[in-house]
C-alpha cells in the first residue's frame, strides 16, 4: 500500500470507530423513568479540580435521594457533561441537555463565569437553575426569572470582621484589596457594613495583581493606626502580607483576609505567625448544620481519598434545593417549581437556603474562623461559632 | 467537476439556510459554533497557509473583536450586527499594528511575537477594568437571537471562505504562496513581501474581530480567560491542519470533521478526549501533514479551486 492510500483506510476506522461509540452511547436506559437532571460542568480544563468536587456533591445527593425512594416516586439520575471550563461549549452542552436529550431539570455549572452565560439557556426554555457555584451579584440581579443562587456574595466576605470588632468596641478599620473585581467588591460590602455598624474607615488602597511587596502600603498602614485590618485578598498575597505585617510590626487588634486564609497551605506556610489570623469561608465540615456530618461521612465513605471542599457541600445542598422545590411543586413544570423554590426557607448541608424575589441569596451565613493552635476554629456568627475569639490579638513578640 | 462543486454549494447553503426553521435550539447553537470554527480556521490559513509565517496568537484578534463589539453594544447600544464589523475593525487596526514590524522577523519571531500580543491583549482587557469590566467580565443585556447570529455566522464563514477561493486564485495568493516556498526567491522575482505579507495579515484578521463580536453577542458573557485562551488558537490551527492548509476547502473540511467528531465522541468521554485530540494531530502530521485535500490533491490533481 503506498502512503497515500493509507489515509482513507485510517479515516474510515476512525469514522468506524466513531460510529462504535456512539452507538454505544445512544442505547437507551432501561430504567422505571427516572427523573433526569442535566448538568455540564468543568470537569477537564482550568476549573477541574473544582468541578470534580462539585460533580461528586451531585452524585451523593443523587444517591441519598434515591436511597430515600427518589422524588414524586421516581429515581433521578444526573446527565454529566464536561464544559471543559469554557462558556461557549457550556452554552452549547446546556442547549443540547435541554433541546435535545430533553432532561426534566437542570442544575448549575461551576464557576460565575459559565454560569452567567448558560443562564441565558435556562432562561429561554423556562427551565429553573439552582446554580450553586456562582457568587457574582450581577448574575443574579440582571431580571432573570429562573436561576437560583446558593453562596453568598462577594460583599459579605468581612461581615464577620465588621461585625466582632463593632462588638468589642474597637472604632477604626483599615481596608486593602487586590485590584480585580471580587476582592473589590468584598471591599464595598464592607465600607457599607463598617458605615452601618458606626466604624470609621480610615485607610482603603488596592494592589494590582501579582503584587508582593507590600512594605509601602503597610507602612502607610502603620501610620494610620487602625483597629482592625480586613485584607481582600486571594492565597498568595494573603501569605505575603501575613508574612511582611511581622516584619514591619504592623499590629492591629484584629487581621482577617478573605480567600486563602482557610487553605491548610497558609498555615504550613506561616506556622506561628498565621496564629490569630481570621480568615472568611463559605462552609466548614464542621458545621452543624442540619445533614452536615453524616455528609461528610458519607462523602468520605463514597468517594474514599477524594478532595472535599465547599464546592462539594455546595452541589449537594443545590441538588437538595432542586429537589425541594420538585417536591413541593408535586411537577416537573418550570414556572411551578420556581414558585415553590422562591418560597424555601430550607436548612441544607450548606447551610441556610432563602432567596429574594430575584433568586439572589439572603439567608447563607458566611463565617469567619481564626487559627488557634493550628487549627481553624469558627468564631462567628455567633450561632455556629465553636470557640471563642482569642482577642486582641497580641504584639508580634509576645506570641 | 467545477459546476458540479458549484451545484453542491448552492444546494448546501439553501438547507443550511432553511435549517434553523426545522432543528432544534441545540441544533442551531451547534451549526452556529461550527461555521465559527469555519470562519476562525479558514482566516489563519489566510496568512499562515497561505504565506508559511504561523501566527500563535490569532485569538487575539478573536478576543478584541469579541471585546471592541461587546463594549459598542454594552456601553454604547449599538446594534450587534454593526458592532461585530467593529470588533472586525479594531481587529484589524490591531494587526496593523503589530503586523508592521512583526511581518518584517523571519523564522520562529513572528510566531512568539502573536503569542505575546495575545498575553498583552489578555492583560490590558484584565487592567482596563472601568472599560471592559476585567476579571468579572462584560455582561451583555440579555437577548435571545441564535437563529439571527447563526445567520450572520454562517454569513461570515461564507464571506471568509470566498475570500480565501478570491486570493488563492488570484495573482496577489500565488504571490503569498511563493513567498511560503522560498520568500528570498520572491523578493528576488520584485514581489514586494512585506507589504504583500501585511495585506493577508490584515485580511486574516479581521474575520476572527466579527466572529469575536458575534460570539459575545451571542454567550452574553465574557471574560478575559474565556477569550484569549490559548487553545481557540491552537484548534483553529489543527483544524486547518486538518483538513489541509493553504487549500480553500481544507479548514472547511477540517473544521467540520473535527468538531462533529468532538461533539459525538469527546463528549462522550471524559477525560479521554483531551488525549484523542492530541492522537490526532500527531496522526495528522505523520501521515498527511498537508492535511485530508493535501493527500487528496496529491493523488488526484484536484484544481486550485478546490
Amino acid at each position: 500500500m503506498t502512503r497515500a492510500a493509507r489515509v482513507p483506510f485510517l479515516l474510515a476506522a476512525l469514522l468506524t470507530l466513531a460510529g462504535v461509540i456512539l452507538g454505544v452511547g445512544l442505547v437507551p436506559s432501561v430504567a422505571q423513568d427516572p427523573i433526569r437532571i442535566g448538568a455540564s460542568l468543568s470537569l477537564t480544563g482550568t476549573y477541574a479540580a473544582l468541578g470534580q468536587n462539585q460533580q461528586r456533591g451531585y452524585q451523593l445527593c443523587a444517591k441519598h435521594v434515591n436511597d430515600k425512594g427518589g422524588v414524586l416516586g421516581r429515581r433521578i439520575e444526573f446527565v454529566f457533561y464536561d464544559d471543559q471550563s469554557q462558556p461557549a461549549t457550556g452554552v452549547r452542552l446546556y442547549e443540547r441537555l435541554i433541546t435535545q436529550d430533553g432532561v426534566d431539570l437542570v442544575l448549575g455549572p461551576y464557576s460565575s463565569a459559565i454560569t452567567e452565560a448558560v443562564a441565558n439557556v435556562n432562561e429561554k426554555y423556562k427551565k429553573p437553575m439552582v446554580a450553586p457555584m456562582a457568587s457574582t451579584t450581577s448574575i443574579f440581579k440582571k431580571g432573570r426569572k429562573f436561576i437560583f443562587m446558593v453562596q453568598s456574595p462577594a460583599e459579605v466576605y468581612l461581615e464577620g470582621l465588621i461585625d466582632l470588632a463593632a462588638r468589642n468596641g474597637l472604632r477604626t478599620v483599615a481596608l486593602i484589596n487586590e485590584d480585580t473585581l471580587f476582592p473589590k467588591a468584598s471591599i464595598q460590602g464592607a465600607i457599607e457594613l463598617a458605615k452601618k455598624k458606626g466604624l470609621q474607615v480610615v485607610f482603603v488602597e488596592a494592589y494590582p495583581k501579582g503584587h508582593t511587596d507590600f512594605s509601602a502600603i503597610l507602612t502607610k498602614i502603620r501610620a494610620a493606626n487602625p483597629d482592625v485590618l480586613g485584607a481582600a485578598t486571594y492565597f498568595d498575597d494573603a501569605v505575603a502580607i501575613t508574612r511582611q505585617m511581622k516584619e514591619l510590626n504592623v499590629n492591629p487588634k484584629m487581621y482577617e483576609v478573605t480567600v486563602g486564609g482557610d487553605l491548610p497551605k497558609f498555615y504550613e506556610l506561616l506556622g506561628k505567625n498565621a496564629e490569630y489570623v481570621y480568615g472568611a469561608t463559605q462552609w466548614e465540615p464542621e458545621l452543624p448544620y442540619p445533614g452536615t456530618k453524616d455528609f461528610v461521612e458519607a462523602y468520605r465513605k463514597e468517594f474514599p481519598g477524594a478532595d472535599l471542599s465547599y464546592h462539594s457541600a455546595g452541589g449537594y445542598a443545590g441538588c437538595q434545593v432542586l429537589v425541594e422545590g420538585v417536591r413541593r411543586a408535586r411537577s416537573l413544570d418550570g414556572e411551578k417549581i420556581r414558585g415553590e423554590i422562591l418560597k424555601l426557607n430550607l436548612n441544607t448541608v450548606y447551610g441556610a437556603f432563602r432567596v429574594d424575589d430575584d433568586g439572589f441569596q439572603v439567608a447563607h451565613k458566611m463565617v469567619m474562623f481564626q487559627w488557634q493552635d493550628g487549627k481553624k476554629v469558627i468564631v462567628w456568627p455567633e450561632d455556629l461559632a465553636a470557640g471563642k475569639a482569642r482577642f486582641p490579638t497580641p504584639a508580634w513578640n509576645q506570641r | 467537476m467545477k459546476w458540479v462543486i458549484l451545484g453542491a454549494l448552492v444546494l448546501g447553503l439553501g438547507l443550511l439556510g432553511l435549517y434553523p426553521l426545522v432543528a432544534t435550539g441545540y441544533g442551531v447553537r451547534f451549526m452556529l459554533q461550527l461555521f465559527m470554527w469555519v470562519a476562525l480556521a479558514q482566516s489563519w490559513n489566510l496568512i499562515s497557509g497561505l504565506t508559511g509565517y504561523v501566527s500563535f496568537g490569532h485569538v487575539a484578534f478573536f478576543g478584541t473583536g469579541a471585546y471592541a463589539a461587546g463594549i459598542l453594544i454594552a456601553v454604547h447600544g449599538w446594534h450587534w450586527a454593526w458592532a461585530s464589523l467593529g470588533g472586525g475593525a479594531a481587529s484589524a487596526v490591531l494587526a496593523f499594528l503589530i503586523g508592521y514590524p512583526c511581518l518584517r522577523l523571519k523564522g520562529p519571531y513572528f510566531a512568539i511575537a502573536m503569542l505575546g500580543l495575545n498575553e498583552v491583549m489578555r492583560v490590558l482587557v484584565s487592567y482596563f477594568e472601568g472599560l471592559t469590566g476585567g476579571g468579572l467580565g462584560l455582561s451583555l443585556p440579555t437577548l435571545y437571537a441564535s437563529v439571527e447570529i447563526y445567520y450572520a455566522m454562517g454569513l461570515t464563514a461564507l464571506a471568509v471562505t470566498a475570500l480565501a477561493h478570491l486570493i488563492i486564485t488570484s495573482r496577489f495568493g500565488l504571490r503569498l504562496m511563493t513567498i511560503r516556498e522560498d520568500e528570498v526567491a520572491a523578493e528576488a522575482m520584485g514581489i514586494n513581501t512585506a507589504r504583500h505579507k501585511l495585506y493577508a495579515f490584515l485580511i486574516s484578521a479581521f474575520a476572527p474581530g466579527v466572529v469575536g463580536g458575534l460570539f459575545a453577542r451571542d454567550q452574553g458573557y465574557i471574560e478575559p480567560i474565556a477569550v484569549f485562551p490559548l487553545a481557540i488558537t491552537i484548534t483553529m490551527i489543527v483544524m486547518a491542519l486538518f483538513g489541509g492548509k493553504g487549500t480553500i476547502w481544507g479548514p472547511v473540511l477540517g473544521a467540520a470533521v473535527l468538531f462533529v467528531l468532538q461533539e459525538l465522541v469527546w463528549a462522550r468521554f471524559l477525560y479521554l478526549h483531551q488525549a484523542l485530540f492530541g492522537a490526532i494531530i500527531i496522526l495528522v502530521v505523520l501521515f498527511m501533514p498537508r492535511g485530508i485535500l493535501g493527500v487528496l490533491q496529491q493523488r488526484y490533481r484536484l484544481p486550485r479551486y478546490v
